[in-house]
């Protein structure tokens, strides 16, 4: 079967020449380092939800729209109103509140990350920053690559989601669990297998000089 | 040209019965042996026949499990790295081997081993998709790219680090007339080895040596007329039949 795409769960880089997109990368690394220390500290939801409102605010200050802000929202909304509902039931609204919130600060900060860096310059970061663990036997190219097909695989796998999800629909089995799940598990497995293939094929998997 | 050797060969993976448990050796290709010299070897062969396992032992892929593959002397088991580097390899769907969001990242991502600068390596990727025409196409996501225009951008990363064999599995399948000529004239200019397969037998036509593979096995080696007329006649298709 052959993936549809479905349109960033993560933000694909949209070109631009914002005060986010001419931010140093270090500095944006950094927001979101800090959304996931917050995502710890952040103990009261009106304080989460603040901290999202500001990365909102950052996110249409930088001109990168609404539209791509919500396009998501699709995909993770079921998602984190399951996570409300059990932490609801677990420990009460509030709690419930500042766990999701946390969540989707780290969520659009990360977004906002990718959307603002083109992702070859996000692979020469990365490779650099792993360039002291060499010493250690690791490749630093491979850490590149690693968050490369990373990225490549939400869209892929969220659009394996949605077409296994019409295709249930089309033969009558929207409310079968089994017929909207066991089609993405494998072609999530044909899709690891073929993108493994390429990348040995290519020789971007074979360990550094 | 180089010189590709297969002494030999054969492939075989364990396959487990599900309802009794246990494993039984499936043979995917058994007493192989060729030698490739030619510019332009295609495999013809019907689905399951083994052409795509032959294709994969030639850039290490897949390893023999028994017998020899060697390219230039190097052996595929041994020098897998080195073999890589002078054997590229091109899918059939662009899409699976395509890593980058466009074609230009990809490109580049295939010759970060080689230019550690980015502008080095910028300016090298340049270079690449000016040859193949495509650096008007390059900025674009290779989700908006054309099946035809996929297929090249995947052949330029491929080319970029200027393997001298280029092995090609059924890269035509997926393609409409127009770009399955886009594709035949970019091949036939290509300076490289080239051993693809297909089912394409205009595109078979064009080799100079062809291959069919039939239940893992050789069945024809020969010349382009005689190979295509062979496959027919093992389809039983009879040679009168309209179009190729």
């Amino acid at each position: 079967m052959r993936a549809r795409i479905s349109p960033g769960l993560l933000a694909g880089y949209v070109p631009g020449h914002s005060w986010l997109h001419r931010a140093p990368l270090w500095t944006k690394f950094a927001g979101v380092l800090a959304a996931g220390a917050a995502s710890f500290m952040l103990l009261d939801w009106r304080a989460s939800a603040l901290a999202v409102a500001a990365v909102v605010a950052a996110w249409l200050s930088a001109g990168l729209g609404v539209r791509r802000l919500v396009a998501p929202w699709r995909l993770i909304a079921p998602l984190l109103g399951v996570l409300f509902a059990f932490q609801w039931w677990q420990q009460g609204p509030a709690a419930s509140g500042r766990i999701v919130l946390n969540l989707l600060l780290c969520f659009l900060a990360a977004a906002l990350l990718t959307a603002t860096v083109p992702l070859r310059e996000l692979l020469d970061a990365v490779a650099g920053a792993a360039r002291p663990f060499r010493r250690f036997g690791a490749d630093p190219e491979r850490f590149a690559l690693a968050i490369a097909i990373m990225l490549r695989s939400i869209p892929v796998l969220a659009g394996s989601f949605a077409e296994v999800g019409d295709a249930a629909r089309a033969r009558g089995l929207e409310r079968s669990v089994r017929a909207r799940t066991i089609p993405v598990v494998l072609s999530a497995v044909a899709y690891a297998r073929r993108t493994g293939d390429a990348l040995a094929a290519r020789g971007l998997g074979d360990a550094d000089d | 040209m180089s010189r590709i050797e297969l002494d030999g060969v054969r492939v075989a993976v364990a396959v487990e019965d599900p309802e009794s448990g246990r494993t039984h050796s499936k043979v995917l290709l058994d007493g192989v042996g060729v030698d490739l010299t030619e510019r332009r070897v295609a495999v013809l062969g019907a689905n399951g026949s083994g052409k795509s396992t032959l294709l994969r032992l030639l850039n290490g892929l897949v390893l023999p499990s028994a017998g020899s593959v060697r390219v230039d002397g190097l052996d595929t088991a041994a020098e897998g790295r080195a073999v890589r580097g002078r054997v590229g390899f091109v899918f059939t769907d662009p899409l699976s081997q395509l890593v980058m969001p466009t074609g230009r990242e990809d490109v580049e991502l295939s010759l970060r081993r080689h230019h550690r600068s980015r502008a080095d390596r910028a300016a090298a990727a340049q270079a690449v998709l000016d040859r193949f025409g495509l650096a008007a196409l390059a900025d674009q996501s290779v989700y908006e790219l054309s099946g035809g225009e996929r297929q090249l951008m995947a052949l330029a990363a491929v080319l970029a680090v200027e393997p001298s064999v280029l092995v090609l599995d059924e890269p035509s399948t997926l393609l409409d007339l127009r770009n399955r000529e886009l594709l035949r004239r970019t091949l036939a200019g290509l300076d490289q080895q080239v051993i693809l397969s297909t089912h394409d037998l205009e595109l078979a036509l064009d080799a100079e040596r062809v291959l069919v593979v039939d239940a893992g096995r050789i069945a024809f080696d020969g010349g382009p007329a005689e190979g295509v007329a062979f496959y027919r006649a093992l389809c039983g298709i009879p040679a009168h039949d309209g179009g190729r």
